[in-house]
């Protein structure tokens, strides 16, 4: 009898591999699932098993019976090598669900428009000042109380909560550093200078983090965001009408560098402190991330 | 036998408020009840024990570790099973993947180890029917026995529960007791409540906190001796009462120093409670 009514089999390799505990995911997955409904293959896999090996084999088919199917995200994560607990760590970061990245998508698109309808300057200024802003914001809101439902069973648990804020971080830099650069060549007109957001982007979020155990989940990445936009009004006002604003020439893309440097050497001297920093527990936010 | 938690001098504030004023207990195994009035800082002192929050001043070891250093602190959380007072959920989640999120922190990478882990703790808190179930389309219980699930991974030494019967009605009220009956064999349990009830059925220890500080340690029983002779019962409001409320049979129950002649009753937990927490008893029991 086949599977789902297909001729496809596990490969007799595969399943050797399998009866000896070797193979590994997402190959194993599809190997337990294929299992469960095909008695041929069942039979081949006794054929090639000793007892003990075939034993553990149907205990680890019980346990993938009972598993929930991977979502889109961890599957996909899966199978772009990273390991499986990693990828439910990052499935429950609530920034990388849908509305999330819809709502960021949807400011970035409708800036992307206004900076092309709008054409005054050299460089796409409104652009340039709120790419920067949303790393930052995407970050900030993947862990801690406020936003991650479960911080309080998190804090608590082994897992350090700098190789958990880690873990997030990069996919959420990844993620949102993507659709920034993607929003970039929207404006091809600008060349190069559309790019102009990286650096402030890695120094804003990098600041945000290296101040989060003193400051809080909050009030850090509120505080580097204002500053950020203190930055730029005060640019605006000392540069001439249409002038590029000086965080985004030369010499300020060096100190957009330089900070983003000595933000992530900061936050690699005081990552233990996210372990025990005072952050204060709310009782106002409980809801799911639904 | 060495205690479990040890805990001496434990102080805190948030602001202006002193949540924990100089707390020092021991907690050895068995279910132990924390009683309070709201703001007494039971909260805070399963939060500052499960290693959510530090301690401003104080010190505490759990099962043998110091949790004031970070080796020592992974040790305590290793050993350490955490139910908050409104746990949250990843909604979409479904008990199964909920439960094996919270594994997955707790350090069981080994997905099949895991989820026999995982299986292990749902059957327990009596979930295996609905482990595929979405977290959302759980009843409140339901979602209360998820979360004791996953306080339950990795077989804790130290449990700790806070408020975990608040919201059920009375029939998962009487389940969950169970199962923290049942979580308390072989473990040592913190359990906060604001139920007498919950004290006098599931704890062999308990202990009284009000405006920070421990009031009273000790057994159900010596609680209850506390109001010994100090209960009576009259047909109008005791204006000389501590407490008084009316009963179901209309007349009135009064704590505190009975006048001469009074009708004396047997006195119960809650009467030695309200006694304890003395003059911090009028909205409570008025």
């Amino acid at each position: 009898m086949s599977a789902h009514g297909t001729a496809w089999h596990v490969p007799e390799d595969d399943l050797r591999a399998y009866a000896r505990g070797e193979a590994t995911p997402p190959r194993l997955w599809s190997t337990d699932t294929h299992l469960a409904s095909c008695a041929q293959c069942r039979e081949t896999l006794a054929a090639l098993s000793d007892p003990v090996a075939l034993d553990a084999g149907w205990e680890r088919l019980d346990a993938e019976l009972d598993a929930p199917r991977p979502g889109l995200v961890e599957s996909l994560l899966v199978r772009v090598g990273v390991a499986e607990h990693t990828a439910r760590l990052l499935a429950a970061t609530p920034v990388l669900r849908r509305s999330w990245l819809g709502a960021v998508l949807a400011v970035l698109v409708m800036t992307v428009v206004a900076a092309d309808a709008v054409r005054t300057t050299a460089t796409p200024t409104m652009f340039l000042a709120l790419a920067p802003l949303l790393p930052l914001a995407g970050v900030a809101l993947s862990y801690g109380p406020v936003l991650d439902p479960t911080y309080e069973m998190t804090v608590v648990s082994p897992t350090h909560s700098f190789r958990l804020l880690m873990i997030r971080t990069v996919a959420v830099l990844t993620v949102s550093l993507g659709l920034n650069g993607l929003a970039t060549l929207a404006l091809p007109s600008y060349g190069l200078r559309a790019l102009a957001w990286l650096l402030p982007a890695l120094a804003l979020t990098g600041s945000g983090l290296a101040l989060t155990p003193r400051l809080g989940p909050v009030l850090a990445p509120s505080l580097v965001g204002g500053a950020w936009i203190a930055v730029l009004m005060a640019a605006r006002s000392a540069a001439e009408a249409h002038a590029t604003l000086a965080p985004f020439t030369a010499a300020g893309q060096g100190v957009a560098a330089a900070v983003a440097v000595l933000a992530t050497g900061l936050l690699y001297l005081v990552r233990d402190r996210f372990d025990a920093s005072r952050v204060p527990l709310t009782d106002t936010f409980r809801g799911g991330t639904a | 036998m060495p205690p479990t938690v040890s805990a001496s001098g434990l102080t805190l504030r948030y602001g202006g408020t002193v949540a924990l004023d100089d707390v020092s207990l021991r907690l050895g195994e068995g279910v132990t009840g924390l009683l309070g009035p709201n703001g007494a800082g039971k909260t805070t002192l399963l939060r500052v024990l499960a290693t959510a929050v530090p301690a401003d001043r104080g010190a505490f070891t759990v099962l043998g570790h110091d949790p004031g250093s970070p080796s020592g602190r992974l040790d305590v959380r290793r050993r350490l099973g955490y139910l908050p007072q409104t746990p949250g959920f990843h909604q979409d989640f479904s008990a199964f993947a909920f439960v094996d999120y919270v594994a997955i922190l707790k350090e069981l990478t080994d997905r099949t180890a895991r989820h026999r882990e995982v299986r292990r703790v749902l059957d327990a808190v009596d979930l295996s029917d609905v482990r595929g179930k979405r977290i959302k389309k759980l009843s409140g219980g339901m979602r209360q026995r998820v979360a004791l699930a996953a306080a339950l991974v990795g077989d804790p030494g130290f449990l700790v529960l806070d408020e975990p019967t608040v919201g059920l009605d009375p029939e998962q009220r009487m389940r969950f007791r169970e199962l923290i009956a049942q979580a308390g064999e072989g473990r040592t349990v913190l359990l906060s409540t604001h139920q007498t009830e919950d004290v006098a059925m599931l704890c062999h220890r308990v202990i009284v906190m009000a405006s920070g500080r421990v009031r009273f340690e000790g057994t159900p029983a010596e609680l209850t001796a506390r109001a010994a002779g100090r209960v009576w019962s009259s047909t109008e409001r005791d204006p000389g009462a501590r407490a008084g409320w009316r009963t179901g049979t209309g007349s009135f129950r009064n704590v505190g120093d009975p006048p001469p002649g009074a009708e004396l009753l047997e006195p119960t937990l809650e009467d030695g409670y309200l006694l304890t927490l003395d003059g911090e008893t009028a909205e409570v029991a008025a």
